[in-house]
């Protein structure tokens, strides 16, 4: 049971609801393309809303609108965040120059984040625990010269063209089979994981919903 | 009646006045192949049949194929090391699409950190996550959660740029309560917990954390609860030791449930039923469908579920 609905009428009604729309998407496996189309939009349109309520209740309310009505000599860049929120609010309708300036700011934001991130926290610790450390016992020797072996195969299939040498052929072919097999085996973990799904909704139907099964 | 589809494919082959009727081609289908919808609605009663008639010990089975603990074990072994009445910070940034395949392991690990005192703060980064953030703390909450046990902190913009936040200054002005209180004293920023619990979705994710909180809180021991999807990317944190533990795959999730299922009392007296794994047999039977399916697919050496061939079609319409 999801235990997300409680039992009084608020609950069976949501319950009813979710149900009802799952049988509705359901109904695309029949042909029945109208019902599928309303839950569509039903789903954009209650996202767009859930998520500019979200942005005003937890984000621009109580962390612009309040502190600068509060105390607005205090925070003089709170003054600058709210020229750029209501430089993006109105971009429709403003020249180009003035709206690169806060999607710049945006963007370049981002990245800097991101991609220090990306060096600090994945490149250089990966590339740290790929390296065979010394004092290792056989077994963590005999892991990472295979670790090592299946990488190096692998990048050799990603060659551009097709290799002339006959060794190499080989090792691009070997390499492109490893791979086939690393997708493989995790296609097979995809099937389990998407048929859970299927079968947690499947469960709500017959649980939750009609109580067939408890 | 005919279906719609059936009616506008037709109506798309009518020639207009200017040009002549274009010839049948033999090879194609005319119309809509009827009865497939019938034969997905069939296996859906096939996968629900299987789904009513599991036996009581519904899920255990799940566990069977997995000899290696060692998902579940790592997991408890870092719940083990935490102090006494620890604080857990709740990385939800689960989405709504695949939260239904980890939900049982999370409110089984729920389940497990606050029958060891622990008290739980829950944010997040992304607007599903914050969905079903909200709607687990009303959960637990409503299931009798001890006061002052659970913190809401909220919603947090920014991705990246929030998360370098949060390591400074987790709590909200606005944030009341005992833990909220208590994680102030210890300086309100993310060093205040002892571990933090990552839920990943297909937005953000655990990466997202290990990449800006580990390298400025290097001693905040970082779990991870993601689907199955995840487990790619976040595997080779588990081997460098960024994450300490990491569940990503159904087995591995069903085995936790069964683990902490099987030690008996829940720690949130009124709830009526603990999330189960999906039963074993339903997983099976689908497992069986999705092998036919995908049999039909690669080598078309099953016949379509309901399809009539081209041929059959033509043949049964006559001359």
């Amino acid at each position: 049971m999801t235990g997300f609905f409680a039992d009084d009428l608020a609950g069976t009604v949501a319950t009813w609801a979710a149900a009802l729309v799952t049988v509705g998407v359901w109904a695309y496996l029949v042909g029945e393309r109208r019902i599928f189309r309303l839950a569509q939009h039903l789903l954009i349109g209650l996202s767009t809303g859930y998520l500019a309520l979200l942005a005003i209740r937890e984000v621009l309310l109580p962390r612009l609108v309040q502190p600068l009505a509060t105390d607005s000599a205090g925070n003089p860049l709170l003054w600058v965040a709210l020229v750029l929120c209501a430089v993006m609010a109105a971009a429709r309708w403003l020249p180009r120059g003035i709206v690169a300036l806060p999607v710049a700011v945006l963007v370049a934001g981002t990245a800097a984040f991101a991609l220090g991130g990306a060096v600090v926290g994945t490149l250089l610790p990966q590339l740290g625990a790929t390296m065979l450390a010394p004092g290792l016992d056989a077994g963590g020797l005999v892991n990472g010269v295979l670790g090592a072996g299946v990488t190096a195969l692998v990048l050799l299939a990603f060659l551009h063209g097709t290799p002339r040498a006959r060794m190499l052929a080989g090792a691009a072919g070997t390499g492109r089979w490893l791979l086939l097999g690393g997708i493989g085996g995790w296609l097979g973990f995809l099937l389990v994981s998407r048929l859970s799904l299927l079968v947690d909704r499947l469960g709500f139907l017959l649980r939750d919903w009609l109580g067939v099964i408890r | 009646m005919a279906p719609m589809t059936e009616r506008i494919e037709s109506s798309a082959e009518l020639p207009t006045a200017d040009q002549p009727p274009a010839p049948r081609t033999r090879g194609r289908p005319r119309r809509r192949p009827r009865g497939i919808g019938l034969g997905w609605l069939a296996l859906l009663a096939l996968l629900a049949a299987a789904m009513i008639g599991a036996p009581g010990d519904r899920s255990a089975a799940l566990t069977l194929p997995n000899p290696d603990g060692g998902a579940v074990i790592r997991l408890r072994a870092e719940f083990g090391r935490l102090p006494d009445l620890p604080f857990v910070l709740v990385g939800m940034d689960a989405d709504l699409g695949t939260y239904p395949e980890i939900r049982p392991a999370i409110r089984a690990a729920f389940d497990d950190l606050m029958r060891r005192g622990a008290s739980l703060a829950f944010v997040s980064l992304t607007a599903e996550g914050r969905a079903i953030a909200a709607a687990e703390v009303e959960r637990l909450h409503a299931m009798g959660a001890r006061d002052g046990a659970l913190l809401d902190i909220g919603y947090v913009a920014g991705v990246e740029a929030g998360l370098v936040r949060l390591v400074g200054t987790a709590l909200p002005a606005s944030a009341t309560g005992q833990l909220a209180d208590a994680v102030r004293r210890r300086g309100g920023g993310l060093a205040a917990f002892d571990l933090a619990l990552l839920v990943g979705g297909s937005d953000v994710g655990p990466r997202t954390w290990i990449e800006q909180v580990a390298p400025r809180l290097p001693d905040l021991p970082l779990v991870a609860i993601a689907p199955t999807f995840a487990q790619p990317e976040l595997s080779p944190y588990l081997r460098s030791g960024q994450l300490t533990a990491l569940l990503a795959t159904v087995r591995d999730a069903a085995a936790y449930v069964e683990v902490v299922s099987g030690e008996g009392l829940t720690p949130l007296p009124d709830e009526p039923q603990r999330d189960q794994s999906p039963s074993a047999l339903a997983m099976l039977v689908g497992m069986v469908v999705a092998l036919l399916v995908l049999a039909r697919l690669l080598f078309g050496a099953i016949p379509a579920i309901g399809r009539r061939s081209p041929h059959e079609a033509n043949d049964e319409e006559g001359p």
